[in-house]
């Protein structure tokens, strides 16, 4: 079997048998297709993100785990270091500091992280971003908080 | 240096052949990266093509380094650091890129406090694992093996299977010069991939490439070694003080250490990087002053700028003579380097600004031209006129080296004046007497440099015909030999007097330049203190 397949079985496997031991990840791969899969995670509290659900889409290589999966947020988020428009994702871990021990589960995790912690200054949403660095939090927080609404939330009624 | 011993540094017991010294192990040997035949005509001790230097020190303050002269550097260094601390050599490799190379840094760090640098740069002490640990999974494939045979680990002990480290390896190595830092995968650990456990895993390609980095690293990481700029050139130079930063590679290409730009004396880096970056703006501005073409003032004839000089002649039957730049009739024109401020009110201090470095441009970009035309102009002297002449007139070609000479006059002399263009653009219009100081000093040497160009251009050519063999041949060598040796001290006077800053002005206070005798043999304008010419020594 192909190197990237049988890990990728293995994590799925994983997946099935520790289903409920992180709360706030479900991640799940697509029936046809080993190499697509999709997480829904819960924005972190006491985050603007909070009460949220975002999904997120894993392309995952060939050459996986020696090269990272390409992930998005299929959720609109507010956020400076996600591209407001395609979901893209700035974040080290998916670039030049990927290293084949990371999991798509612990990616999740990374991504979590990130959403609580963003970083301003490789920002991919300039507007988010510079509402951060010129230090309007609230401007910022009421912004995140509404597209976590708007999007990431089910609709009531 | 002991340049007879082959030192092999790389290969020692208890550490692998890493530049394969097996004869049947050629592909990738550190020797294959060296191709012996860019050496063959600067192999000896002195590689730097002896040219006209501008009074420049007489000790050279760098050195050309070839491919062979990094390699044994690097070599040294590496076991120097070794046998001090005591490591193998793959660690000292690993202290000396992250202490750019110097053995003396990685030292004084080593010797302050080992553990904080061990632990910086991942240099663990091996962790021996339980000879009885039952089954262990591979930190990326996540199979599990029943023993640690296939399994492989950095000094942390993470375990990996052999195949997906070699993976690892590999896509780190097809990356780029980031494996030359490569850490054990593990997400919170830090624990080094020394070239040892490279080595021990890859193929010879990869080693190749990953040695080529290494190579490349000692110079790229080294404060005080850049490469040539040239293209195609890998040589690099070493630089040991910072006085003057103009260097010759072995290549011949003379570039600013510095700045890395072409080699630009006497004119400073910081000019010399407004002035580029302001090219660059006004890119559109120039277009049309790099064209080749210009219509005769007289009969408006298009002319093509085809030598390197700036003295036009239309074709007959116009037959006009005209200077390249300004335009104007070249027999009623001394010099055409000052640029005369429009005063007129009218005019727009944007269009005054363009027209201002418009003037310098067209100067700094003819200049610069006429100084690849010359370039060339002097490789053909070299290979082809000397060889004719010498043939026509029965000289040596020893006896005809008055004439590269005069060449390489030029071709120094061309860069000189381009660059004085920034630094005219530059110097501030308010300071008058030494803008009025510069500009004659330029002209100068200017005028002389069209003389000494015009006549290694055109003149030589009835002696290259060999039905005229009664032509006065010396009389030819004995006025350029001339005009070789004015134009290089006009340019002497330029050089020093722009290194000075032009302080010249502040002990003369106004400097008149009307006030001066014109010497008949070369046209200087001396001070009336002198007696005799400043520059040919005739008397007044
Ligand atoms: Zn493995
Ligand atoms: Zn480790
Ligand atoms: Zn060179
Ligand atoms: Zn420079
Ligand atoms: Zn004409
Ligand atoms: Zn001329
Ligand atoms: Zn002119
Ligand atoms: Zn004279």
């Amino acid at each position: 079997m192909q190197a990237s397949r049988a890990r990728l079985f293995k994590e799925y496997k994983e997946v099935q048998r520790e289903k409920t031991a992180d709360p706030d990840i479900q991640l799940a791969c697509d029936d046809s297709n080993i190499f697509k899969w999709t997480a829904l995670i819960k924005g972190p509290s006491e985050t603007p993100y909070e009460g949220g659900v975002f999904q997120l889409a894993f392309a995952v290589p060939e050459q996986y785990p020696l090269q990272p999966p390409q992930v998005r947020f299929l959720t609109k988020i507010f956020h400076p270091n996600v591209h407001f428009k395609t979901g893209e994702i700035c974040l080290d871990i998916l670039k030049n500091a990927w290293s084949p021990a990371w999991t798509l589960q612990s990616v999740c995790r990374a991504i979590i992280a990130l959403m609580a912690h963003p970083e301003p200054d490789s920002p991919l949403n300039c507007d988010s971003g510079n509402l951060l660095r010129s230090g309007d939090i609230r401007g910022f927080q009421s912004m995140a908080k509404m597209y976590t609404r708007l999007a990431a939330m089910p609709k009531k009624g | 240096m002991d340049s007879g011993d082959e030192i092999n540094i790389y290969s020692d017991n208890e550490v692998n052949d890493y530049y394969g010294e097996d004869a049947n192990n050629t592909d990738c040997n550190y020797e294959s990266l060296i191709k012996e035949e860019d050496f063959v005509d600067s192999d000896s001790d002195s590689p730097v093509a002896k040219r006209p230097r501008l009074e420049g020190p007489p000790d050279q303050n760098y050195t050309v380094l070839k491919q062979s002269d990094i390699r044994e550097r690097q070599e040294n260094t590496i076991a120097e650091v070794a046998t001090v601390l005591s490591v193998s050599k793959a660690v000292a490799t690993v202290l000396l890129r992250h202490y750019n190379w110097s053995a003396v840094k990685v030292h004084e760090a080593w010797f302050s406090d080992e553990d904080r640098v061990r632990k910086n740069l991942g240099l663990l002490p091996i962790i021996e694992f339980p000879l009885d640990s039952t089954e262990v999974k591979c930190g990326i494939c996540f199979d599990l093996f029943p023993t640690r045979d296939e399994i492989v680990s950095a000094a942390c002990g993470h375990p990996y299977c052999v195949e997906c480290f070699r993976g690892y390896i590999r896509t780190s190595i097809n990356d780029g010069p980031g494996c030359l830092m490569l850490r054990c995968p593990d997400m919170s650990c830090c624990a080094v991939v020394d070239r040892d456990m490279v080595n021990s895993l890859v193929s010879e390609e990869e080693k190749h490439k990953y040695l080529t980095y290494l190579y490349r690293s000692y110079v790229e990481e080294n404060k005080k070694i850049k490469w040539c700029p040239a293209p195609g050139c890998d040589h690099a130079i070493e630089f040991d003080d910072d006085q003057g930063w103009d260097v010759t590679c072995a290549c011949e290409f003379s570039f600013c250490w510095n700045c890395v730009e072409d080699a630009h004396r006497p004119v400073d880096c910081e000019t010399v990087a407004n002035w580029m970056a302001k090219n660059d703006d006004e890119s559109e501005t120039k277009t049309w002053i790099l064209a080749q073409t210009k219509p005769c003032p007289k009969c408006a004839k298009p002319i093509e700028k085809n030598e390197g000089c700036m003295h036009m002649t239309c074709h007959s039957p116009c037959r006009y003579q005209f200077c390249w730049i300004c335009l104007g009739d070249w027999h009623n024109h001394i010099n055409c380097n000052g640029y005369k401020e429009d005063k007129r009110k009218e005019v727009e201090e944007a269009k005054r600004h363009v027209q201002k470095y418009n003037h310098y441009y067209e100067r700094w970009a003819a200049h610069n031209l006429s100084r690849l035309k010359a370039v060339s102009d002097l490789g053909r002297v070299q290979t082809e006129q000397i060889e004719q002449l010498s043939d026509i007139h029965g000289k040596t070609q020893i006896e005809l080296g008055f004439i590269a000479e005069a060449w390489q006059q030029i071709v120094e002399c061309r860069r000189v004046l381009k660059w004085t263009y920034a630094y005219g653009y530059y110097l501030p219009e308010a300071e008058d007497a030494k803008k009025q100081l510069f500009e004659f000093l330029q002209g100068e040497a200017e005028a002389g440099l069209e003389r000494l160009h015009g006549y290694a251009e055109k003149e030589v050519r009835q002696f290259l015909n060999a039905d005229e063999r009664s032509v006065n041949f010396e009389g030819f060598e004995l006025k350029l030999k001339s005009l070789t040796g004015v134009t290089k001290k006009y340019f002497e006077k330029l050089v020093s007097a722009l290194e000075n800053g032009l302080s010249e002005v502040q002990e003369a206070g106004k400097s008149n330049m009307e006030e001066r005798w014109r010497c008949d043999r070369c046209t200087y304008a001396n001070s009336w203190e002198n007696v005799t010419c400043e520059i040919c020594h005739m008397h007044q």
